[in-house]
């Protein structure tokens, strides 16, 4: 749990907790490809970004310490829906879906544009965001860019990697960062932008009745020129990359999964395969 | 001369290996395409490690050697690095994928109003044609990097704006040799901090151990993982021994103290590719993952079906490690003898 010291500033220490939360293929299902070889985005199945969930119990954690209201903040086709509800029944009050067609193909600088400015809309509706915060990165893209970007548009500090929210005090919040063969310790000034690389946070599973509580709670549907975007920085066109080609991994996993009670039927069978494929194992 | 600017990570050590490997491949890229590597260094009392890069392959080296760069400050190093970038304008900027490479770039390239590409596992130069406007462009980056879980392969260029930026996965590329006859320019840079809000963001503690075990070369790693508990670990040392492999841990057992930082494999250990991959008790977290899903076979053991791990892995095996380790020992000893 996060330390409270609310004692030098009790009434402000309320945090209003922006949480970005990204509707991603289900890694669970292979993906599926258009007759032109691009993914097909549109037919797979959409569920609430893995990583996305330490964040969001990361900022549930801190609501629950010190008060205050957690926002959740998507930029996603309308059919995403049902994985934000996810978000919401693990307890986040409100949720945000930026939706509109133009918004198409952003790539992550145009994405973190488009999303900040949703966090600047609820900043001025609010009075004031704390943290904006989300999972380190997404299970389809994996770029981990959209925090420092978002950041970064707002004009305020960011730490990635954060593994643990150490403590909220005066301000300023305190916080363990991953990085090669260990560990920083770095204090930010509030509002700041933190993703959060999980290993300390396990999300919490929603009851049943958590589900039906999430379904009435509020989405709140945007589209770009609600939150004042400048459309020719989004979307295919105002995005500086592009993708010029998309080919299959030449590393395809066999996927051969053995499960059997009997450990040494398991093993046989193991190991015959091995021989099968001509994998030595020493 | 278009330049390819590579960003000069520094560790307690020297110069980070990743950037080296980074020089190396700039240095390759530029010969063959015609371009000028530069390394951008940054920090305090660093101006000593330039020759390093040099001696490495950068014909140029840019340094900011301040004493408020002395830690590791996020908004102070993207302030110094685009004052030299909107100065310089390299053609080109390559990060190591690091943890800092992968929080410093993409705050560069959004303040530089450009485009990145994340955790490239390979780079390379080539021309486009837009489709739309049928404008071509000569010598672009192609960022390739692996998407959706690793499933795809995707080649993605910046065309219009610059720098072109990536960061590029470490352990791709091997580190350059070392020639202490080439020489360079140097390029010191005085940046006015003055006006910066020094505890907007602090670093109070650093603890980073130092790696001595190697596990890159290795035909076979035996890794544990927090299912695998100190008991297990005994067991997985003992599987390795008998395949005359090394063993490797996610962080969750380094962090938990059952083995040292040295056999860390993933986003903050090592990045290996073996010929073999028993993940033990590991349940494939996307950290411990990119350290290791490039091994030529994945065998997994862990006890829930559901485990990521089981969804990269050409071998999984459901059950009890304590149970299936233990047994497999039994038969691999008997099949040897």
């Amino acid at each position: 749990m996060v330390t409270v010291n609310s004692k030098q500033n009790p009434s402000s220490e309320r945090l209003n907790i922006v949480v970005l939360v990204k509707p991603v293929p289900d890694p669970k299902e292979p993906p599926k490809f258009k007759p032109d070889g691009t993914l097909d985005r549109l037919s797979m199945k959409l569920v609430m970004n893995p990583y996305d969930k330490y964040a969001v119990e990361a900022a549930l954690q801190l609501r629950e310490a010190l008060g205050g209201i957690v926002i959740g903040v998507s930029m996603a086709p309308p059919h995403a829906i049902d994985a934000l509800r996810e978000a919401l029944a693990m307890g986040v009050d409100e949720f945000i879906l930026l939706s509109d067609p133009r918004l198409a193909g952003s790539d992550t600088l145009a994405t973190s544009y488009a999303l900040s400015m949703v966090v600047k809309k609820l900043w001025s509706k609010l009075g004031k965001v704390d943290l904006v915060l989300c999972g380190v990165e997404s299970s389809d893209s994996n770029t981990a860019h959209i925090g420092p970007e978002v950041a970064e548009w707002l004009g305020l500090p960011s730490v990635s990697y954060v593994d643990k929210i150490l403590e909220v005090s005066g301000g300023y919040v305190k916080v363990k960062k991953l990085i090669e063969g260990g560990y920083m310790v770095i204090r930010v000034k509030m509002p700041a932008v933190l993703t959060i690389a999980g290993t300390s946070y396990t999300p919490r599973i929603p009851t049943l009745r958590d589900v039906i509580t999430a379904r009435r709670k509020q989405i709140t549907t945007l589209n770009a020129d609600d939150v004042s975007i400048d459309t020719s920085k989004v979307g295919l066109l105002g995005s500086p990359t592009r993708v010029i080609k998309m080919w299959a991994a030449e590393i395809k996993r066999r996927g051969k999964i053995f499960t059997d009670t009997d450990i040494d039927r398991l093993i046989d069978n193991f190991l015959a395969e091995l021989r099968k494929d001509g994998v030595k194992l020493k | 001369m278009s330049k390819i600017f590579v960003y000069a990570e520094v560790v307690e050590e020297g110069i980070a290996e990743p950037s080296l490997e980074l020089i190396g491949r700039a240095r390759e890229l530029a010969d063959k395409h015609g371009f000028s590597v530069s390394a951008m260094l940054v920090g305090f009392g660093v101006r000593k490690l330039a020759d390093e890069l040099i001696y490495r392959g950068a014909s140029e080296v840019h340094v900011v050697d301040n004493e408020v760069l002395s830690k590791y400050n996020l908004l102070f190093y993207t302030r110094a690095i685009v004052e030299v970038v909107e100065n310089e304008k390299p053609d080109i900027f390559l990060f190591p994928a690091t943890t800092t490479g992968r929080e410093l770039a993409p705050r560069v390239a959004a303040r530089l109003g450009t485009g990145i590409t994340a955790d490239c596992t390979a780079i390379e130069i080539g021309d486009y044609v837009d489709p739309i406007t049928g404008k071509k462009y000569e010598k672009l980056l192609y960022q390739i990097r692996p998407t959706f879980g690793g499933t795809i392969m995707a080649a993605i260029v910046t065309p219009n704006h610059r720098p072109q930026m990536a960061t590029v996965r470490p352990g791709v590329y091997s580190v350059p040799p070392r020639d202490t006859s080439r020489s360079g320019r140097i390029k010191e840079w005085t940046i006015d901090f003055s006006e910066e809000d020094v505890g907007c963001l602090e670093v109070l503690e650093v603890k980073r151990e130092r790696r001595k075990v190697d596990l890159r070369s290795a035909k076979i790693i035996v890794s544990g993982g927090r299912g695998a508990r100190p008991e297990g670990f005994k067991l997985i040392r003992e599987l390795a021994e008998l395949l005359g492999g090394e063993v490797g841990a996610s962080r969750a057992a380094v962090d938990a103290g059952w083995i040292s930082y040295d056999h860390q494999v993933g986003l903050t250990g090592q990045t290996v590719k073996p010929d073999i991959y028993i993940a033990v008790g590991i349940s494939g977290a996307i950290q411990h993952v990119v350290g290791m899903k490039d091994s030529k076979i994945i065998i997994a053991i862990n006890k829930d079906p559901e485990a990521p791990i089981f969804r990269i892995a050409d071998y999984g095996l459901v059950g009890d490690l304590f149970v299936i380790i233990p047994k497999l020992i039994e038969r691999l000893k008997v099949a040897k003898s």
